[in-house]
Order: C-alpha cells, then structure tokens, then sequence
C-alpha cells in the first residue's frame, strides 16, 4: 500500500540536508547534465516518498540504487526518446544547449564520460566518484563483480581512447552503445 | 593502480559537479508529484468502479424489465462517453487541427496491396494480393493545411512509393515515386469533398478526403457523429494514459489523448493507425516535400481508374 506522503516530507527534507548534495553530484554525473542530475534525483525522491514506509534502515541506499536503476533505464529509452523527440521537436539535438558548454569543460573527460554505454558509465561513477568497491558497486548495480570489472575496464579503456583521440572514435562509441541498448 | 587518466577523471567529476547544490524545497515538489499520482489513480479507480456499477445496474435493470415502459435516465457511462466524444470533437475541428501537422503511422494486415494515381491511393484494381508489387505493410502519413505526403512500405520494410499532393486555389498538383521502378510521375489533382455522413460502417475501405479540415480528422469526426461509442476504460499507448473508445463497428476502437483529446490510436479491425499532432515548425514540415532520388526517370502518370 501506499503511504500518506505529508509526514516523511520533513525528515526527507533533513535526509536532504544532510545528503542531498553529494546524491546529486552522483545524479549528474549519471545523468550527463546539471539539469538532468536534478531531474534524476526527483524522480528517485518520489520513489521513495511511494516507498518511505517499507524500507528499513538507511534511505540513502534505496535513494541511490534508484538513482542508478532510474539513469540505466533512461538510458535504455534513448533511442525510443530520440525517434520521438525528432517527431515531436525536431532539431533539438541542434538546439538543445550544451551542459558542457562551459570553455573549462570542453575538453572534460566528464564530457566524454556521457559517451559510455550505460552500464560502463554507471560502472565508472560507482567505482570512480563514488569509490565503491566492486562488491559495493555489483550491489548497487544489481549485477555480479565480475560484470562491474569489465564495464569498468571496458569504459576506461574507452575513456583513454576518446581522451587521446586513439581508435574507435565516435562510430565505435555509437556501435558500443547500440549493442548495449539492445541488450 | 591508479593511472593518470583515473586521477584526472576524478577531478574532472568533482570539478563538474563541485557547484551544485539541493534546490531547495525538492522533498516537497515530490511529495506534490506523488500525491497527483495518487489523486489521478483514485480517479481512475473510481471511474473504473463507476463503469462495474453501471453495468451491474443495467444488466439488474434488464433482468428486472425496467426498461420496458419508461426510458432510462443517461447512465454514468453514457455521460462520460458524451463528455469525452464531445471533447474529442472539438479537439479534431478544423480551427483547431488545421494549425498542427498530423502524422499517422498506419500498419496494415498482410495481404493489402495500394497503388498510387492521380486520383488518390487505392488497391490495385481491387486485388489483394501479396504478389502484387503494391503490396504494403505500413505507411506513414503527413498532413498539413493542404499538403499531405505519405510513403508506403512493404511488409518487409522496403520503400515501395511515396506520394504526394499539393493544392493551391481550384488545382493542385499529384505525384509520386515508385520505388522498385525507380520512376516518378505528377499529375493535376483536386481536393476532394469532405466524408459522406452516410458512411458509419467503414467496412473493408478508408476513403480519406483531401484538402484543409478533411483527413483523419474528417474520418474520425464523421465516425464519433454516428454515435454509439462508449468510453471503456483507460489503456497505456507508447506511454500515454489514453482514454479508449468503442465504435459501433467491431473492431473500431479509438484511443484519445486525456489532455488534449487528439487521438493516439486507432484500430479498425486488423488495421491499425498511430497519431500523432504535431507544431508546424520547419523541420516538422520538411517531411511535406516529396524530393524524387536522383536518377529517377520520369514518366506518364497512369490514367485515373
């Protein structure tokens, strides 16, 4: 059943406080954008507040496997998102601003990080930013150690290619990320 | 082992994000979030009870020969159907589409075959047949003001024509490209008049009028204002909570947008249609331009049948 969301909202609030921040520093970097880091975060907060009753224990472990389940399933959509959005606003690839924009930023590998198939990004933030273990990570992605390993490795790998302009380039990434996709 | 490149994406993560911060009053703005979705699912709950309710009374009423002698008063449902068709109508007249692209993707049982003239798309010589090089297995359809496009594709997926009409005062201009021939023709052509009321039972054919307020619109105008539909409940559409609707004719169902009341979708019998409306920026209208490929060769259009 579903809780009554007015009670919690103030101990959500100081959960909030305390860590809302470094969620949703993860939540951008998940996400590939400061906007849609926010969006992220709230999507995972409403599931939550839905939730608040039957968890037990720390909220923030149930907040941030949703934050990593929420991005690696918007991800899955893309391509579903992208037919549609072509149709419904056309060109917004083009016009959309560029969260990246920023000259500093430019040449990021946080830039290049949005590149990643989801689970090696997902992989990479979890072992990189967040520094979990490959245990810690496996749980948190809901996957064994041994596939948090290879998407780690493999998105390093792709990482040091994109950064150094090495093998691959983009029709490579666009192929990694289709096959993922389809997975 | 840390390498250089793992040092310097964790400083380039913490540099992104080292700004950032909780807006403020997020815990409540999902708390509004979660108690619109419980107020939308008590709706749908209740709407869904009120239709269980309705349909025990009037099959109590039935049994109990209520409506033998005095008519009924409007049952909960029929209002609703009214409500609905009412809104869907509006939505779908001409002030209101004309001024939206409409796209609809039609996908077609095997077995149809449609082969363009200047007089419209239609079966070839009324056969249905899969040999026929006409045979189709969906087509996708741009409509806007006076100009619609659509392309046809076989049930494989090959491009088999595209087709075109354009109007502007009392003519208009008609064309098309064949793919398989790798040929193109234009003709004059003529918007044609607006759907005969008289056709509620659509059968086995789709007669779309051309030209501005006719189309999809027209056809589904026409067909609310035969009557007899009923609102059956709601069902998800490509994510859309759409209000769905019965036609009189088996197999004719429409599923309406609750926001704008546009259709979504449409199925008469194993034919389906997808919709969607869409603002008439310019990449949205470069579909209406049919471009022939290059190296196409043109020849007569065949004579209208």
């Amino acid at each position: 059943m579903e809780m009554e969301p007015s009670r919690p909202v103030a101990e959500i609030e100081q959960f909030l406080a305390d860590r809302g921040n470094q969620l949703l520093r993860t939540a951008a970097l998940l996400a590939g954008s400061k906007e849609g880091g926010e969006d992220l975060l709230q999507a995972a907060l409403e599931r939550l507040l839905r939730r608040w009753q039957t968890i037990e224990g720390d909220p923030e472990g149930y907040l941030r496997r949703t934050l990593y389940h929420l991005a690696a399933d918007n991800w899955r959509r893309q391509g579903a998102w992208r037919r549609q959005l072509r149709l419904l606003r056309p060109g917004l690839d083009l016009a959309a601003p560029d969260p990246f924009a920023d000259l500093e930023l430019r040449d990021s590998l946080v830039r290049l990080l949005r590149q990643l198939p989801p689970r090696q990004r997902a992989a990479v933030v979890a072992r990189y930013w967040e520094e979990l273990s490959e245990a810690e990570a496996a749980s948190v992605l809901d996957c064994s150690v041994g596939t948090v390993k290879s998407a780690t490795a493999r998105g390093l790998q792709r990482l040091r290619e994109l950064s150094g302009g090495g093998h691959g380039g983009r029709d490579a990434t666009a192929r990694e990320s289709a096959k993922e996709q389809t997975r | 082992m840390t390498t250089g490149l793992e040092d310097r994406l964790r400083a380039d993560m913490e540099r992104f994000t080292a700004d950032l911060r909780i807006p403020h009053g997020m815990a409540a703005k999902a708390c509004v979030q979660v108690r619109r979705r419980r107020a939308r699912l008590r709706v749908l709950t209740a709407s869904a009870a009120a239709v269980v309710l309705v349909a025990s009374a009037v099959a109590g009423a039935e049994a109990s020969g209520a409506f033998s002698s005095t008519p009924a008063a409007p049952s909960a449902t029929a209002k609703l159907t009214a409500y609905v068709v009412r809104h869907v109508e509006t939505a779908l007249a001409p002030a209101q589409v004309d001024n939206l692209i409409g796209y609809t993707r039609m996908v077609f049982p095997p077995g149809v075959a449609l082969e363009p003239s200047p007089a419209g798309i239609g079966g070839p010589q009324g056969q249905r047949s899969a040999q026929t090089p006409w045979s189709v297995g969906s087509t996708v359809r741009w409509q806007y003001g006076d100009r619609w496009t659509l392309a046809a594709y076989s049930p494989g997926g090959q491009h088999v024509f595209d087709f075109g009409l354009r109007f502007s005062g009392d003519g208009g201009t008609v064309t098309a490209v064949l793919y398989e021939s790798r040929t193109w023709w234009t003709a004059p052509g003529q918007p044609s008049g607006p759907p005969a009321r008289s056709g509620c039972a659509l059968g086995g054919t789709l007669q779309l009028s051309t030209g501005r307020g006719n189309g999809w619109p027209a056809l589904i105008r026409a067909q609310l204002a035969c009557g007899a539909f009923s609102v059956v409940g709601h069902q998800d559409v490509d994510g859309i909570d759409a209000i769905k609707i019965a036609g009189p004719v088996s197999g004719f169902t429409l599923w309406v947008n609750p926001a704008t009341y546009l259709p979504v979708r449409m199925t008469i019998g194993p034919v389906s249609a997808s919709f969607e409306w869409l603002a008439p920026t310019p990449a949205n209208l470069a579909p209406l331009h049919l471009t022939v490929p290059a190296g196409f060769r043109q020849v007569p259009p065949p004579a209208r049948p």
